[in-house]
């Protein structure tokens, strides 16, 4: 079903785009390497953290740096946890979304210099959080741990990196809108509003008692769901039916999925807090809110599978690169989303909460969903932007399937630890200690999967980085145009 | 979905409203709880905060032992907190009321420290919890490791005031 709108062009299917360097991407070059570049080093620094933090979680009493206050397991997991969300997960996503809708929007892009002041200015912010939380200066809430000075610099550097999207949408020539760019819209602007309220009432004129919890439940559940999540779903998007050349199956459904998900995602935080003393009509809005969210993951689903069913379109996903990623990141979606709403529910949430199952359905989306997802997407805009060829083949494989079982690995561990010891956890006559043992095993396979992550990344950053030294070359300097 | 201005109210709307309704009216319900009496004449409970507990609060955030230890008890039906000795009754907003920083915590590497000072029975044994089997020995000095420095002190001092052994009027204690 290709419904023409008035441009003449199918709806449902991004603009064919010119195989040759427009010169908005010429423009792009610059803040897009910055973003990417730093992302790609934080991811590193993250992964190597990341082995820390599972052998030491694996054993309190024989893991690594034992008695070394600097790298005590609630330091590690604290930086560790930051470096990949605002370090990895903001950078990438800057670079991702800009690129996106100036794509769609055939922006040009102008006053790159304050992009590129919004990307230094958040990157030192980070540096300078994460040796706080080393030095023992944290918050005590997850996501938030930076001492508070950094959060209001951190918003500035956001506006002046992050909300080039919003003005490339203000800037269009054509009147038609996709997918991609709502979605991308509104994490754009849902994460700073966010950000700014929470940072406000945790950390600066905190909230009384347990409120302060209710609004860090918020936030997370907004950080995670309408930053990584939107940004995510905007880029699989795209580049399902642009690398397929087809349209999305059931597009017309897309608005839907996009109202609904924002409408539901900022009420699921509570959902985080069941059973914790705060008012249970609280709780059950959490609940109510996590299972309505089915809704856009029924969408997603019917776009993003239907789409990749029809006319071999799996097998030809699993031949491209970059879909090979992107529809491992769709997949894991439609499992995160389900997940979500059975494990929302009492009985259920009872069980796995306090376990490891929160720390695996938050690695589902922020690792297989929008990691995947961005990895798919750098192969695709690397070698436009930047002229050049990935230099290895043999490193894009070991990228896919270290990244692909460790995240695999990891989310399964994570999950089916956490379910295990709940359930043990459930009867009073097991003992703790039992129970820790119990677990040991998949405490194992968590040090394996962040080992396995590691490498890839490093074969992911050695690729990347060496076809961005080889295009710097002065002879490539403008010679698309 | 052409209009931007239509896209950014509707969204401003999706994260304004939850805020207002989750976060700002909870503080509106819970925001006046004070110390109060579970009958009436009754003595005021929660206690106010040691001085010395709040400066072992810090050595506590400062640790991040929040990422392994929740601090709060669900009530029966909702896992087993009570049956496993955590608690006596589940936590209640008011528990929290007199706290600067509130740290509920989300994970259980290590058990729940809500009631920990009702539980422990010396500081003896507070102090070598606080050392994980020698996990977070650069808390002591002493050839055995035995002289609690003055962070060590302070965060022994927090979690004995950590305790929920009282009735509340939201929750009171089983005779």
């Amino acid at each position: 079903m290709t419904q023409e709108n008035r441009s003449g062009r199918p709806q449902g299917r991004p603009p064919e785009g010119d195989s040759r360097l427009t010169w908005t991407e010429v423009q792009l070059r610059g803040p897009f390497l910055l973003f990417f570049v730093s992302a790609v080093i934080w991811l590193l620094a993250a992964s190597v953290l990341g082995v820390i933090a599972a052998l030491q979680q694996g054993s309190l009493v024989a893991g690594p740096f034992r008695d070394c206050e600097i790298l005590t397991y609630g330091h590690v997991a604290a930086a560790q946890r930051n470096l990949f969300v605002y370090g990895w997960g903001f950078n990438a996503f800057f670079a991702l979304n800009l690129w996106l809708l100036s794509q769609l929007g055939r922006f040009e892009f102008r006053n790159g210099w304050i992009a590129t002041l919004g990307g230094a200015v958040w990157n030192l912010a980070l540096t300078y959080g994460v040796i706080q939380i080393f030095a023992g200066n944290q918050t005590g809430f997850g996501l938030l741990e930076f001492p508070r000075e950094v959060g209001p610099v951190l918003a500035v550097a956001f506006l002046l990196a992050g909300f080039w999207p919003i003005v490339a949408f203000a800037r269009r020539p054509t009147g038609h809108t996709f997918a991609s760019q709502w979605f991308v819209v509104g994490a754009s602007f849902a994460f700073p509003l966010t950000y700014l309220l929470a940072q406000l009432l945790v950390l600066w004129q905190p909230a009384s008692g347990v409120v302060q919890a209710i609004a860090h439940s918020w936030f997370v559940s907004n950080l995670l769901l309408l930053w990584f999540g939107a940004s995510a779903l905007a880029a699989v998007y795209y580049f399902l039916p642009k690398v397929l050349g087809r349209t999305i199956t059931g597009y017309y459904l897309a608005p839907v999925a996009f109202w609904t998900f924002f409408l539901f995602a900022s009420w699921t935080g509570p959902s985080a807090l069941i059973g914790s003393p705060v008012p249970l009509w609280l709780q059950s809005v959490g609940v109510v809110a996590g299972a309505m969210l089915i809704v856009p993951v029924i969408i997603t689903a019917i776009n993003f599978h239907g789409t990749l069913s029809s006319e071999g379109g799996w097998s030809r996903a699993w031949n491209d690169t970059t879909l090979r990623f992107v529809s491992f990141g769709a997949i894991a979606f439609t499992l995160f989303g389900v997940l979500n709403a059975v494990f929302g529910f009492r009985g259920p949430n009872a069980v796995v909460r306090f376990t490891s199952f929160a720390a695996g359905q938050e690695q589902l989306l922020v690792y297989a969903f929008a990691t995947m997802v961005l990895f798919g997407s750098a192969y695709f805009v690397l070698p436009r932007l930047t002229g050049s060829l990935w230099p290895s083949a043999k490193l894009v494989h070991v990228h896919f399937w270290a990244t692909a079982l460790g995240a695999v690995a990891s989310v399964v561990a994570l999950l089916v630890g956490g379910f295990e010891s709940g359930k043990q956890l459930a009867d009073a006559s097991v003992s703790f200690q039992q129970v820790a043992k119990g677990g040991s095993s998949w405490n194992v396979a968590l040090s394996v999967s962040a080992v396995l992550l590691l490498v890839g990344h490093v074969a992911f950053a050695l690729n990347a980085f060496g076809m961005i030294l080889k295009s710097s070359a002065p002879a490539s300097a403008g010679r698309h145009d | 979905m052409k209009n931007l201005n239509t896209l950014l109210a509707g969204i401003f709307l999706a994260v304004a409203l939850p805020f207002g309704a989750l976060v700002i009216s909870s503080q509106v319900q819970l925001g006046s709880l004070g110390r109060a009496p579970a009958e009436e004449g009754g003595p005021l409970f929660p206690s106010r905060e040691p001085g010395l507990a709040i400066q072992g609060r810090a050595v506590y955030v400062s640790l991040g032992c929040v990422s392994c230890h929740t601090q709060q008890v669900r009530p029966t039906g909702q896992g087993s907190d009570i049956a496993r000795g955590y608690g006596a009754r589940p936590s209640v907003a008011r528990d929290y009321s007199q706290q600067k920083l509130v740290l509920l915590g989300d994970r259980r590497i290590g058990p729940d420290l809500a009631n920990y000072g009702a539980r422990a029975k010396t500081l003896d044994a507070v102090h070598a919890a606080i050392q994980h089997n020698g996990q977070y020995v650069f808390l002591y000095t002493g050839v055995k490791n035995d002289v609690a420095s003055e962070r060590a002190v302070a965060l022994a001092a927090y979690l004995q005031s950590l305790r929920q052994d009282y009735s509340s009027p939201e929750a009171k204690l089983k005779k």
